[in-house]
């Protein structure tokens, strides 16, 4: 332990601090999130694109949504067979990594000596510890997804949103940027930037890449098919003109059927309310049987597809009984963040590297423990358990976050005023006197 | 047998009017309701803060004093006692928490209480918002109607719903000792209950938390529709006055 319970307050308090401050990164990435927050949550009872309301989806979906992730996390040993079975039948090569160390060698090795790697979002390759490796390893991560190019030219560190990384920067933010890096003149208007990307950026990835990485919205067991979702095009670009096209994500990314995935893919997108324009059902290898019935692997297509599944914390979770056992069943719509209070007031300042929100500092939990948890803002959580009315598999955060500061108090890492509160409590039977 | 009035301890703290207020309506619907001194506090707070073992250890010595007062019934005026008392009395002492615990919303709901009750607001037609506490909503037994049921009832009175209700209410920012270390929380967030308070003339809560943040944020913020905690409200209607003359 590094860090007093004292010390790591005073750092959160430093943070929240700046992010009063005009002129701040925290401060702009603070006003852009508190709107963001209120169309989100907005949006969720509009009926605007079709006829029922995102609530009213996820409530009609609940009850079977929970069902399926729940019959997944008690038989998953069996799932993840099955799912590794039928996608070797199928031309992937799959490896199966009992932690995230081996994943990274698996991955490294799967590399060979490409130097330039091509992805489109993943937080499932934070989470597995992927791209801390590759930059360790001075390999280039080509972003694809406009949020995530945007966050890479501008060098942002702090964190951002996980599903539009980079939509609290402005236009004319983003114009002199591109004027600044590329020196290129561009009108500060959206189109126009998103024609610069189209004109440049789409030629590479239609011709230069060798190696892509995606995670995968679902995966289903029963036959084995990677369901990805997205609106801009770059996963189908970077999945279909690769010769390697690399799949990294934890086991609990596998579901029962396709159409179990196929429903969690759908519910992921109605719950943001995002538009998933492409989805992109990979059952393996571009492949032909034109010439004489004869199977050739890589027309068109990736050459190869590589699955790389990884346990790390998963299986133990649910054997030991863990805090964050529950969150096995997260399906990653990342919608838990719109209605959080805490998330709401402080923004990236509620976060860890992993992204926003509670569902980023649990991860942060598991890899980097109670201290790193203290850091990202654990006691900022009120419990109001927003986040758990509002989940589709009715996950609740809130509670494993309550388990959480449990944990931070027993090791001495809770702000110090709460610790005199508890006091107060346990001795003179009062908090408030 | 003693059926015990739990006011909890911010309310006995800082809010006394409010918790003879509270007393007043409880006896009036049934007298055999008492209060007693030295009642120890529920220890709330201490689920975000405590080990196992050191809440283990109070809420049993908190069931003793219950025991040893021969508590079988409870009305509690505070929406944490009334979560925490719930949740994780029976979690921890199982069959050994026979205390039949009722907020004060509960109590004031039952049909013979509002019927007893026969509330009526005299003067013109009073437009009212109701802020669901997160420690009511999330309850074992959520209490989400009960509010709503109690309003409807009051002759010349109208409920008028907020934007975040029920399970989705905005969180004022003052739960899990949050308030104490971090207000930059309700800043924001009772802020926005605030905002979202259109077309009633007053906003109600029921949770002693809820309304020392909304105090303090409707105070520097100028706000001039009142926050009115709900015993004060009702004991406002019985008596004849104008909760809006306070």
């Amino acid at each position: 332990m590094n860090e007093s319970g004292k010390g790591l307050y005073e750092k959160v308090k430093n943070k929240i601090e700046a992010s009063q401050e005009e002129g701040t990164l925290e401060k702009q990435f603070g006003d852009f999130w508190k709107f963001a927050c209120v169309i989100k949550t907005r949006q969720h009872d509009l009926r605007y694109l079709y006829d029922d309301t995102s609530r009213e989806f996820v409530d009609k979906n609940r009850d079977n949504l929970i069902e399926m992730r729940e019959e997944f996390v008690k038989n998953m040993d069996a799932y993840v067979e099955k799912c590794i079975n039928i996608m070797r039948k199928k031309n992937f090569t799959v490896h199966y990594a009992k932690t995230n160390e081996q994943a990274q060698k698996i991955f490294m090795e799967e590399l060979g000596d490409a130097r330039i790697i091509y992805k489109s979002k993943s937080n499932e390759a934070k989470d597995i510890g992927i791209i801390d490796v590759l930059k360790e390893n001075g390999i280039s991560i080509k972003e694809t997804d406009l949020g995530d190019v945007l966050v890479q030219l501008f060098d942002y560190k702090l964190p951002s949103f996980q599903v539009g990384p980079g939509a609290h920067f402005t236009e004319e933010e983003i114009a002199k940027k591109i004027k600044e890096v590329y020196g290129v003149e561009l009108e500060p208007k959206a189109q126009a930037i998103v024609n610069y990307f189209r004109s440049t950026y789409r030629k590479e990835l239609l011709n230069d890449v060798k190696i892509s990485l995606t995670s995968a919205n679902a995966i289903s067991a029963e036959d084995g098919t990677i369901v990805l979702g997205e609106n801009e095009g770059n996963i189908s670009l970077i999945t279909r003109a690769t010769d390697k096209h690399i799949v990294v994500c934890g086991i609990t990314k596998i579901v029962p059927t396709i159409f179990d995935a196929i429903l969690v893919t759908k519910l992921q997108s109605r719950i943001n309310n995002v538009s998933f324009n492409y989805i992109s059902l990979i059952s393996g290898p571009s492949n032909t049987s034109d010439i004489q019935g004869t199977s050739v692997q890589g027309m068109y297509g990736a050459k190869e597809v590589v699955v790389i599944l990884v346990d790390d914390w998963r299986t133990k979770a649910v054997n030991e009984n863990l805090i964050y056992a529950d969150f096995l069943k997260c399906i990653g719509c990342k919608s838990c963040i719109y209605p959080c209070t805490a998330s709401r007031a402080f923004g990236n300042i509620y976060a860890s590297k992993y992204g926003l929100g509670a569902t980023a500092i649990i991860r942060d939990y598991i890899h980097n423990g109670i201290e790193a948890a203290v850091n990202d803002g654990l006691f900022l959580c009120t419990g109001c358990e927003n986040c758990y009315h509002w989940c589709p598999v009715s996950i609740n955060c809130g509670e494993i976050l309550k388990n959480m500061k449990k944990e931070a108090t027993e090791k001495g890492l809770a702000p110090p005023y709460l610790e005199q509160y508890k006091e107060k409590i346990f001795k003179d039977k009062n908090p408030f006197l | 047998m003693t059926k015990l009035i739990y006011l909890g301890c911010l309310s006995n703290s800082r809010y006394q009017e409010t918790c003879k207020n509270a007393i007043k309506i409880i006896k009036f619907l049934d007298p055999s309701y008492t209060v007693l001194e030295d009642v120890p506090c529920c220890g709330a707070l201490s689920y975000h803060i405590g080990s196992d073992i050191e809440l283990k250890d109070h809420v049993e010595n908190v069931n003793s004093w219950f025991d040893l007062n021969d508590i079988s019934q409870i009305v509690t005026t505070c929406a944490g006692c009334y979560n925490y008392l719930t949740k994780y009395y029976a979690q921890f002492l199982g069959q050994d928490f026979k205390v039949k615990v009722l907020h004060f919303l509960q109590f004031l709901a039952e049909p013979e209480n509002l019927s007893k009750l026969d509330l009526k607001h005299s003067g013109k037609k009073l437009k009212v918002s109701y802020h669901d506490a997160c420690h009511l909503r999330n309850a074992v037994i959520p209490i989400i109607e009960e509010p709503r049921r109690i309003l409807n009832s009051i002759e010349n009175v109208e409920l008028k719903e907020m934007e975040s209700i029920k399970t989705n209410s905005i969180c004022c920012g003052a739960g899990g000792g949050v308030y104490s270390i971090f207000k930059e929380n309700s800043d924001y967030n009772s802020k926005l209950i605030f905002d979202q308070l259109n077309r009633g003339k007053l906003l109600l809560t029921a949770c002693p938390f809820c309304f020392t943040a909304l105090t303090r944020i409707r105070e520097e913020n100028q706000i001039k529709k009142p926050v009115i905690k709900f015993e004060d409200f009702i004991l406002n209607i019985m008596e004849g006055v104008d909760p809006l003359s306070e």
